[in-house]
């Protein structure tokens, strides 16, 4: 008796020894204030970070945020279902959300915008509201097309070129929207023909130099030239060129599709009011109106909020068709799948 | 009596539970650790593969069994593996080779190791992107240099390079203390046997590093089967291997059956090179490393012209490493690599205001883990060696295991495992610290099994004969002269926290995250300077604790006991 | 403090080795040591003397039998709570503590007061001749001088009883000697109970009071240095005490313990046949070199005839190695005066200095 005694004594001192750091870690990290709002954001740092400051400066709320990819961002609140670490999901195209509907993730909410909005920007439930539209482009470096004399990409078919073999980036559908809607574009302006589609994603892969894992992520290398061109989310591709890289926009004469950035509050949400309060103001002109402030190049979908000159100026004459939420969140799986089995490994 | 070990008499049973409750209270913990973060998460990752909808299934792994490109993917691995191994380790030994024969001046002994150092202690990815600006279509070398076309980056070649370049270091620190440790005089007397110098090298030199070759192609071979973020960058689509496919599965579409299936796949090789290195490399090696050099004079084993040549060779490679790590540098003190060149250090502004979490969680998490890891390893290592107790084998063993599997296994057998109840640990600081701590306190437990081996276990007795308990003695004795081990314990579990992502990429969460992991960010964003900056941050942030740590080996080194050569041997 | 008395017990030990299988280092030893005496184990390696000594310290614990110290049976107290002074073959002095720490440590394990423990400290290194060392570290001291510490540091804490593993092993042979010597002087002023451990016959017989030969794990005999030596009890003492000569002999007669024997053809009256021994039965006398004398074969008489096959003059003693017939003897002779010497070749009579030589009874293999 005596002895277990004894090694229970040591085996919890010891076990103390250790707690101590260890409870010192978890006291590290406050616990989630009540003034603070947990967020998934797909919109990459540099553009999420000064809206969440805007929303400090209006309303006193902190935000507490990630950046995952559009997919890496669903598959955590999927996973995290039972037991929710975010309040919202911000950003990023709107088939994600719609993808996320059916495994029942968010909880549904109007915001006083939601009257406002045309029906394109938000879910008739109100699982999600739209914050920004977002169509893609053709990016292409503008000293790649002088090499090869080029004309700055106008069709689909152009892009099938032989100059451009092993020269485009452009987004991987397993972890990027902007993959997914850059497939659901192409069904689109093939009549949602799934056979001609594939059979054209099929003859531009050998152009493909290398499918990248974030939608942005082939900006870069267009930019430097490492690739010759690829296709793009327009913020992307403007911030490239903002950035001083040498890239020209050009729009497919068919149509290409855009995508509405939407917003949508997590089902079983620790902090759902604070959580409200960002949607309000994600989906009203109080943040799309900074948005040309920040030099960030969505549309806004408010219609309340004037396009920003320079931007509006470079869509002027370009054909761009939404993509049909209900459609592409219907079969976004199964066209990924797809597009895995049949164009990334032929 | 170095080879008996104490028959277990049946009668003993519990005895020494009873005798020391210090030792049996301490294995108890230890035991309760290993089973938490080492056992239960492997287990759970198993049941994932196996366990569908409450029966036993082996449609999981029929699946990725059959489909070509996972395959593809899993032969690919091997391949890239196999080819690191061998050209790394061809290089480490020319390295090796060159220093302990080479009759260099100090100086130059020292900068070589400095320039070596660096890919060991660098975040992924530098090595990596650095390639891809140099060999790209448009890379400075490629294209600006040679004018080259159409040249693609990705694929084996590069990824296989980058690798070689990233690890060779391993073959070189596992290496240059075996060719230290071989008699010259052995050589000598082949000589004056009348045997040529080549011959020499064929025949006395080769043979004796053989074991230490097999060792180091091992590692590297474990070392490239682990890796994920090179070929994340540079593998491209033609070229997919295992880690980074059952990352994206994972990540991208959050199968976690799928990533698990992918990742138990791997498990194959790696317990294979596991259990080689053990078993088998580790009883053939002829050259025993004490840490003292044998110590006379190397006499002229090596013809001037070869001797030149392999001073050229590793010169060579030195350069392209500090060339890739200046471009690293320039890229963060430019506006926009390759389109603005004008100096700036908005950069770096940039990670010490947005950035300032991850680089806080990074230090904190790396801090907690180093004191953590480094009393683990020391503890584990001297149970194991001085201490006698049921399953001391079987502890042994198991606390190796997060270490020797690759790090996406790791990463996402804990993911399984705590992201519900019963212990619900994702999203915490604790899961990324006990990750790092059983990832890499083994370092510690095999330099504290190293150093307790040339410690006679007399000192420990003579303690005891003179009444201290066991604990006593540990405190005052054994760990004392195990410092030098503390130290190397410290200072891995230190560079690791501060650079690994293959396995704490699946556990950063909204509370915290990590450097390395904000570095993949940026660089899967448009953000290359940030990326630049952030990983010179991390070198810089490396060196200073390594000098320190250095510094405070030294300070506590005991007169008398052995130095610790480096901070990244084994 | 009262010195104590040390028991072991029926003590056995086993190990399982890779080639051998299951092999006894100790086999139901017993042993008693008085309390103040100085009792060396002594054996060739292997016979399981250290196995013992480390059973007898706690070091292991034996599978059976049981070891009292001062009549309370410590068989599965811990090394440390024995209260024991171990001194290693290897000093065992801790590389990262200064000498007066290395001596310190057990007091400091004690919680002896700081003041207590310098003045002891000082008052024990004076005793083994190292005053002044204090702040020395172990790597700068001769090995002399660290054996001198560790035996410091094993007495400083008063032990019951003090256990010494092969101590002077790795000395050379002038120093050796000195200490042991030392070593034997100290035990005495601190009348400590002790227990030595060598391999050295010489050794043991200088330091010890009684000496217990160990064989194969098990002691095959107790005495004093001096009954070992005469009175050997086995062929194996006979030779590990000392060097002999076994020369097989014919009881002719057996009568009250003594008898006659014919050795080399030659009858002798010995003092002493083992008891079963009966006329006809061989056994086998125990002759010390220095108990044969050769005389020049003029003188020899009816002496066993021999042959001197070689010679060696070593100053105070003259070493010659006789042939007789079959038989190679050992003969040393201390009286040889100048030109006495016998050449090599030259026919010589053996002598034997009876009639207490030790007899043997016949070993079956």
């Amino acid at each position: 008796m005596k002895i277990a005694q004894r090694l229970a004594g040591k085996a919890s001192r010891l076990l103390a020894i250790l707690a101590v750091p260890l409870a010192c870690l978890a006291a590290a990290f406050p616990a989630a204030a009540a003034d603070t709002v947990n967020v998934y954001s797909i919109w990459p740092e540099n553009w999420a970070r000064p809206m969440f400051q805007e929303f400090e400066k209006a309303t006193g709320i902190k935000v507490n945020f990630v950046r995952f990819s559009s997919g890496e961002a669903l598959a955590r609140v999927i996973a995290e279902k039972n037991n929710p670490r975010v309040d919202v999901l911000f950003g990023g195209p709107v088939e994600t959300h719609a993808a996320g509907i059916k495994e029942g993730i968010f909880e549904p909410y109007k915001p006083p915008s939601f009257a406002k909005l045309p029906a394109r920007f938000k879910h008739p439930d109100g699982q999600w509201v739209a914050i920004a539209d977002d169509p893609l482009v053709f990016m292409t470096n503008a000293k790649f097309l002088k090499e090869n004399n080029l004309q700055p990409p106008a069709s689909w078919n152009d892009l099938l070129h032989p100059a451009y073999k092993n020269m485009l980036q452009m987004a991987d559908a397993r972890t990027s929207g902007t993959a997914v809607t850059r497939i659901f574009s192409v069904l689109e302006v093939n009549g949602r023909d799934e056979a001609k589609a594939f059979e054209y994603m099929r003859k531009l892969r050998p152009n493909i130099q290398l499918y990248t894992k974030s939608g942005g992520g082939g900006t870069l290398p267009v930019g430097l030239g490492q690739a010759g061109g690829g296709i793009f989310f327009i913020v992307d591709a403007l911030d490239t060129k903002a950035k001083g890289y040498d890239v020209v926009i050009s729009f497919p004469k068919e149509g290409i599709g855009t995508a509405a950035e939407a917003i949508a509050l997590i089902k079983g949400a620790k902090n759902p009011e604070l959580g409200r309060k960002l949607i309000d103001w994600a989906s009203s002109p109080a943040m799309q109106n900074t948005l040309a402030k920040h030099k960030i190049n969505f549309l806004p979908a408010h219609p309340d909020v004037a396009v920003e000159p320079g931007l509006a100026a470079v869509i002027k004459d370009a054909k761009i068709f939404p993509i049909d939420a209900d459609y592409a969140g219907a079969n976004r799986k199964r066209m990924v799948e797809r597009w895995i089995a049949e164009v990334l490994n032929p | 009596m170095a080879s008996v070990a104490p028959a277990a008499g049946p009668a003993r049973g519990l005895a020494w539970a009873r005798q020391d409750p210090a030792l049996s209270a301490t294995v108890l913990v230890l035991w309760l650790l290993l089973g938490l973060f080492v056992v239960f998460p492997l287990a759970m990752l198993t049941a994932r593969v196996f366990w569908d909808g409450g029966h036993f299934s082996v449609a999981g792994i029929g699946a990725i069994l059959t489909d070509r490109h996972q395959v593809q993917a899993f032969w690919n691995s091997l391949l890239l593996a196999t080819l690191v191994g061998l050209l790394g380790t061809l290089v480490g030994f020319v390295f090796a080779f060159t220093v302990a024969r080479g009759g260099l001046p100090r100086w130059v002994v020292t900068a070589i190791d400095g320039a070596v150092l660096l890919p060991l202690i660098s975040p992924p990815f530098t090595t990596a992107i650095a390639m891809v600006f140099s060999f790209g279509p448009r890379g400075l070398i490629t294209y600006e240099l040679l004018g080259l076309k159409g040249v693609t980056v990705y694929g084996m070649t590069s990824t296989l390079f980058s690798e070689a370049l990233t690890y060779f270091p391993i073959a070189y620190l596992a290496l240059r203390p075996i060719l230290a440790a071989i008699d010259s005089n052995i050589e000598g007397m082949a000589m004056s046997l009348g045997a040529s110098r080549m011959r020499v090298f064929r025949t006395v030199t080769l043979p004796l590093c053989i074991p230490g070759l097999a060792n180091s192609f091992l590692l590297l071979f474990a070392a490239s089967l682990a890796d994920f973020a090179t070929p994340l960058i540079l593998a491209g689509n033609a070229f997919p291997v295992l880690p980074t496919q059952a990352f994206l599965q994972i990540t991208g579409m959050f199968d976690l059956r799928g990533g698990a299936v992918l990742s138990l796949v791997l498990l194959v090789p790696a317990v294979a090179v596991f259990v080689l290195q053990r078993y088998w490399v580790s009883q053939r090696f002829y050259v025993t490393v004490t840490g003292k050099g044998a110590g006379q004079q190397p006499f002229e084993s090596v013809a001037p012209w070869v001797r030149w040549a392999l001073v050229g060779a590793c010169l060579a490679v030195t350069i392209v490493i500090v060339y890739l790590y200046a471009l690293l540098l320039y890229a963060s003190l430019v506006m926009a690599f390759g389109a603005n060149h004008a100096f700036t250090l908005r950069h770096y502004g940039v990670i010490f205001t947005e950035g300032l979490k991850a680089i806080k969680d990074t230090l904190l998490i790396a801090g907690f883990s180093m004191p953590l890891g480094g009393l683990y390893g020391v503890l584990l290592g001297y149970l194991v060696v001085r201490k006698v107790f049921p399953g001391r084998r079987t502890m042994e063993v198991v606390s190796m295991v997060n270490y020797a599997l690759p790090g996406t296994i790791v990463g996402i057998a804990y993911l399984i495992a705590f992201n519900d109840p019963p212990v619900e640990l994702a999203g915490t600081a604790l899961v990324i610290v006990a990750c790092y701590v059983f990832r890499y306190g083994p370092t510690g437990i095999r330099t504290t099994i190293a150093l307790l081996q040339q410690i006679d276990r007399s000192l420990e007795e003579a303690s005891q004969s003179l009444g201290a308990a066991s604990g006593t003695t540990f405190r005052r004795v054994t760990l004392p002269l195990i410092l030098p081990a503390f130290f190397a314990g410290l200072g891995v579990v230190f560079i690791r926290s501060m650079t690994a992502i293959s396995a704490t990429i699946f556990l950063v969460s909204i509370s915290w995250t990590l450097i390395t992991v904000k570095i993949l960010e940026n660089m899967t964003e448009l953000s290359l300077g940030p990326a630049a900056a952030f990983s010179v941050l991390v070198i810089v942030i490396v060196f200073v604790v390594i000098g320190a740590i250095s510094w405070g080996l030294r300070f506590f080194r005991a007169p008398g006991s052995e130095p610790v050569t480096s901070l990244l041997g084994g | 403090m009262e010195a104590v008395g040390v028991r072991v017990e029926g003590v056995s030990k086993r190990y399982s080795h890779k080639v051998k299988g299951e092999v006894y280092a100790a086999r139901d030893v017993t042993l008693d040591v008085r309390p103040g005496e100085f009792v060396t184990m002594l054996g060739p390696s292997g016979c399981g003397k250290t196995t013992t000594l480390r059973i007898i310290a706690g070091f292991e614990t034996p599978d059976a039998g049981r070891v009292v110290i001062g009549g309370r049976d410590v068989t599965h107290d811990l090394a440390n709570q024995r209260n024991i002074g171990f001194v290693f073959q290897n000093y065992a002095l801790f590389p990262h503590l200064s000498i007066g720490e290395n001596v310190a440590y057990g007091l400091r394990v004690r919680n002896v007061a700081a003041a207590e423990i310098e003045r002891r400290v000082r008052e024990v290194l004076a005793l083994v001749g190292l005053a002044g060392y204090e702040h020395q570290f172990s790597n700068q001291l001769s090995g002399g001088e660290q054996q001198r510490v560790a035996l410091a540091r094993a007495i400083v804490i008063r032990p019951q009883v003090l256990l010494f593993d092969e101590p002077l092993s790795n000395l050379d042979a002038k120093l050796r000697v000195a200490m042991r010597q030392e070593i034997r002087d100290l035990q005495r002023r601190l009348a400590i109970t002790t227990v030595y451990v060598t391999h050295d016959q010489e050794e043991a017989m200088a330091v010890s009071d009684r000496i217990a030969v160990m064989n194969q794990g098990s002691i095959v005999q107790e005495g004093s240095a001096d009954d070992l030596y005469y009175r050997p009890a086995s062929a194996f003492v006979a030779q590990f005490i000392g060097r002999v000569n076994l020369l097989p002999a014919r009881v002719e007669a057996a009568s009250g313990g003594g008898g006659e024997v014919t050795v080399l053809g030659h009858r002798l009256a010995v003092a002493a046949l083992p008891a079963a021994a009966r006329a006809g039965d061989t056994v086998r006398l125990v002759l010390r070199p220095e108990a044969i004398a050769v005389r020049p074969a003029q003188d020899a008489g009816t002496l066993p005839q021999g042959t001197v096959a070689g010679r060696m003059f070593l100053g105070e003693k003259v070493e010659y190695l006789v042939r007789c017939g079959e038989m190679a003897l050992q003969v040393v002779s201390y009286d040889a005066r100048p030109g006495d010497l016998l050449a090599e070749g030259a026919p010589v009579g053996v002598d034997f200095k009876g009639p207490d030589i030790p007899v043997l009874p016949e070993e079956r293999p």
